[in-house]
C-alpha cells in the first residue's frame, strides 16, 4: 500500500490547516530543488520498491498543452489484457507545489478484468511530468507518465463566476451510465461535487493573504455494500472535483452508486445515482 | 498608432520609416464603415516600434483614434497575444468628450500604452479626464489605468471587478511581465476602481450623460456596458468580439442571455472589445452568437452522450475553425469552460 499522504502546498506557506499533513509528509518530497523531482518523490512515496515503467499495465492520457491549467483532464487506463484486481493507484504531478494529486484504493466492485479507467481534472502549475502508478494484485508497481505544458494552475482563481460557484457548495451529481451491451464486465460511473477546492495558493483580495486551503480530502464510492474505491485527494484536484470511473456491471442487479465525501473542514457530503442511467 | 496587424517586416517591405506618414498604408479591412474623415482624425500614424529597435517609453506620433460618432473616439488594438512588440495594445479602447469633461473607456494593456493613449486624448481635447471606466477586469483593458492616475479621475467599474482583478492580480502581473518583457512592462501596476456600479449609474460629462449598466456573469462576472445617451453608442467591452474569437471567463449561458437582450433593443451602434471600431446590431452579434450556440450545442450533446471533457476538447465547436482569428489560442479553453459549466445542467 502507498503511504497516506496527499495535498498541494509549499514549504513557504504553511497554513494551520495543512500542518498536520505536512508532518505526515516525508521531508524529501518537499525539500528537493533538483530539476527532476521524481527520484526524491519516488523514494518518499514508494521507498525502495521497484517501479516498472512502460510495461503496458497502465497508460495515462493528458493534453500536451494545458489550455486551462486549472482544469487539465487526465485519464488513467489499465487495459483488458491485465487480469486480476488492482490494489491501488497514485496520480502524481512532479512539479506541482504538492505533487501527490490523488491516491486510490480499490475494492471488489472495481472489478478484476476489462479495461479499467479513472478520469479526473487537475491543476498543473508548470511544465511537468504527470504520472500514474498502479499497484497490481501481486504488489508490483507499474508506471506510465505524460509530459504536460502548463503554467499557474495551482494559484489560478478557478471560479469564473465567483458567486455562481459558491452558491451551492456540496451539491453532488452522481451518474451510472448504461453500457451498450448488458453483459459487459464494466460500466461507467461519474461523481461531481460542487466545491471550490481552494489550493491555499490563491490570494485573498481583502486580507492580501492566501485563501486557506479548503478541499475535498476523502471520497468513498460504493455500489451497494461493495467498495468501488476510496480516494485521498489533494489540492491539485480542480475546483468542483470530477471523477469518472469504471466499476463492475451487474446486468440484472443494482448498479446505483453511493458517494460519501469529506472536505478538509471535516464537512461530509453524500450523494447517490439513480439506479438507471440518465443517459447512455 | 500601431497599425493593428502589421509586423515590422511588413513595414520594412512597405518602405515606411518613422518619419513618414503612413495612413495610406493602413489595413483598412480592420476599420470597416469609417469615413475618410474618421480615418484622418485617427492621425498621421506610424508604428510606435521603430525599425531600429524598441523605444518603449512612448510612440513617435499619437495613437490613432477614429471618431465614430460626434465626440466618441475609438482605438482598435491588434488581434494578438501580449508581446514586447504590441506592448499590450491588443484590445479596443475609447473616450467620450462632453462639454465639461472626458470619460475614458478602457485603458489598454500596459502603463506605457496607456500613456500613449492619454497623450492621444490630450492632443484631441484639453478637457479634464474625470472618469476612467473599465468594462471588465482583463489586463488588456485595465493595465493602462495607472497612466491616468495623475488626472485624479474616478476609476469606475462593475462592483465585482475589484474582487475579480484582485484575485488574479499576481497571475496577471506575472504573465504580462513575462509576455511584454521588462522594458514594455515597466510602470505597469494595478489601479482598482474608486467608484463601483451596483446596477446602473449615470455619469454627467456636461451636456452629455453616460449610462453604465452592470451585467450578470457573461464574458466575466464583472462586465459593464457603457452607453453614450447622446449618440446611442454602446461600448460593449468584451461582451462583443468580432474577427477575434470570443473568450469565456464567466458564464456561457449568461453571455447568450446578454446577446438576446442586446438584440431585442439595439442601440445606434456598438463598440466591440476586440474588432472594428464601430458596428451595428444585429450583424455585429451574428458571428459571436453563432459561435457560442455552436459550442453550447455541441457540448450539451456530448454530455448527453456520456462523453468526457477530454472528448469535448477534441470535437466541440470545430466547425468554427477558420472563421476566427486566434482560434487555436483560445478555442479549447472556451470548450473547457463551457463543459465545466454546462455539465451541471
Ligand atoms: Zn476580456
Amino acid at each position: 500500500m502507498l503511504s497516506k499522504i496527499a495535498s498541494c502546498f509549499t514549504v513557504r506557506r504553511i497554513a494551520g490547516v495543512v500542518t498536520a499533513l505536512m508532518l505526515a509528509m516525508p521531508v524529501a518530497a518537499i525539500a528537493s530543488d533538483d530539476d527532476d523531482p521524481w527520484p526524491d518523490l519516488q523514494k518518499s512515496v514508494f521507498g525502495d520498491r521497484q517501479i516498472v515503467e512502460g510495461d503496458g499495465v497502465v497508460t495515462i492520457e493528458a493534453p500536451e498543452r494545458a489550455e486551462d491549467p486549472a482544469v487539465v483532464p487526465i485519464t488513467i487506463s489499465v487495459p483488458a489484457t491485465v487480469q486480476g484486481p488492482l490494489r491501488s493507484m497514485a496520480l502524481i504531478i512532479d512539479k506541482n507545489p504538492a505533487p501527490i494529486a490523488a491516491k486510490f484504493e480499490f475494492g471488489p466492485a472495481a472489478g478484476s478484468g476489462g479495461e479499467r479507467r479513472m478520469t479526473t481534472r487537475v491543476r498543473v502549475d508548470t511544465y511537468t511530468f504527470i504520472r500514474a502508478i498502479v499497484e497490481t494484485e501481486d504488489g508490483k508497481l507499474h508506471m506510465a507518465k505524460a509530459f504536460v505544458k502548463a503554467s499557474g494552475g495551482c494559484s489560478a482563481p478557478a471560479p469564473k463566476d465567483a458567486d455562481g460557484a459558491n452558491a451551492d457548495i456540496g451539491k453532488m451529481m452522481v451518474r451510472s451510465y448504461e453500457p451498450e451491451q448488458a453483459q459487459t464486465a464494466l460500466r461507467d460511473g461519474l461523481v461531481m461535487i460542487k466545491h471550490p477546492n481552494n489550493s491555499g495558493l490563491q490570494i485573498d483580495q481583502v486580507s492580501r493573504g492566501y485563501v486557506p486551503a479548503w478541499f475535498i480530502r476523502d471520497i468513498e464510492v460504493k455500489r451497494g455494500d461493495d467498495l468501488i474505491f476510496n480516494a485521498d485527494l489533494g489540492i491539485s484536484i480542480s475546483t468542483n472535483p470530477n471523477l469518472r470511473f469504471t466499476y463492475v456491471n451487474d446486468p440484472d442487479g443494482n448498479n446505483a452508486v453511493q458517494v460519501t465525501a469529506i472536505d478538509s473542514a471535516r464537512t461530509t457530503f453524500t450523494g447517490a445515482s439513480a439506479n438507471r442511467a440518465l443517459a447512455n | 498608432m500601431v497599425p493593428p496587424a502589421r509586423t515590422r517586416n511588413e513595414e520594412a517591405a512597405f518602405g515606411t520609416g518613422p518619419d513618414q506618414e503612413a495612413f495610406s498604408l493602413w489595413p483598412r479591412h480592420r476599420l470597416p464603415g469609417l469615413t475618410r474623415r474618421e480615418l484622418l482624425i485617427a492621425g498621421m500614424a506610424i508604428s510606435s516600434v521603430p525599425l531600429w529597435g524598441h523605444f518603449p517609453a512612448q510612440a513617435a506620433e499619437p495613437m490613432a483614434f477614429s471618431e465614430i460618432a460626434p465626440g466618441v473616439y475609438v482605438h482598435t488594438g491588434r488581434h494578438e497575444l501580449q508581446s514586447a512588440d504590441n506592448r499590450g495594445d491588443m484590445s479596443n479602447a475609447g473616450f467620450i468628450v462632453g462639454d465639461d469633461a472626458v470619460a475614458v473607456i478602457d485603458t489598454l494593456g500596459s502603463a506605457q500604452i496607456g500613456a500613449d493613449m492619454r497623450a492621444a486624448i490630450k492632443s484631441i481635447t484639453d478637457k479634464p479626464i474625470r472618469y476612467v471606466i473599465n468594462t471588465h477586469m482583463h489586463p488588456d483593458h485595465v493595465f493602462g489605468n495607472v497612466a491616468f492616475r495623475d488626472d485624479k479621475p474616478e476609476f469606475v467599474a462593475h462592483h465585482k471587478m475589484a474582487r475579480g482583478l484582485s484575485a488574479r492580480a499576481e497571475t496577471y502581473l506575472n504573465n504580462t511581465k513575462s509576455a511584454l518583457g521588462e522594458a514594455a512592462f515597466a510602470g505597469t501596476e494595478i489601479v482598482l476602481p474608486t467608484l463601483e456600479v451596483q446596477d446602473k449609474l449615470t455619469l454627467d460629462l456636461g451636456g452629455r450623460e453616460l449610462v453604465l449598466e452592470a451585467q450578470p456573469a457573461a464574458h466575466t462576472d464583472n462586465d459593464l456596458i457603457v452607453t453614450d445617451a447622446k449618440t446611442g453608442t454602446m461600448f460593449l467591452g468584451d461582451l462583443l468580439f468580432s474577427e477575434h474569437i470570443p473568450t469565456l471567463d464567466g458564464s456561457l449561458r449568461g453571455w447568450l442571455t446578454v446577446i438576446d437582450k442586446l438584440e431585442s433593443s439595439p442601440p445606434a451602434r456598438v463598440v466591440p472589445g476586440h474588432g472594428p471600431a464601430s458596428m451595428e446590431i444585429p450583424a455585429a452579434l451574428a458571428d459571436e452568437k453563432r459561435y457560442w450556440q455552436t459550442v453550447a450545442g455541441d457540448v450539451r450533446k456530448l454530455i448527453a452522450e456520456g462523453k468526457t471533457l477530454s472528448d469535448a476538447t477534441k470535437t466541440a465547436g470545430q466547425s468554427e475553425r477558420g472563421k476566427w482569428e486566434m482560434f487555436d489560442q483560445y478555442h479549447v479553453r472556451n470548450v473547457t469552460a463551457a463543459f465545466a459549466e454546462l455539465e451541471w445542467e
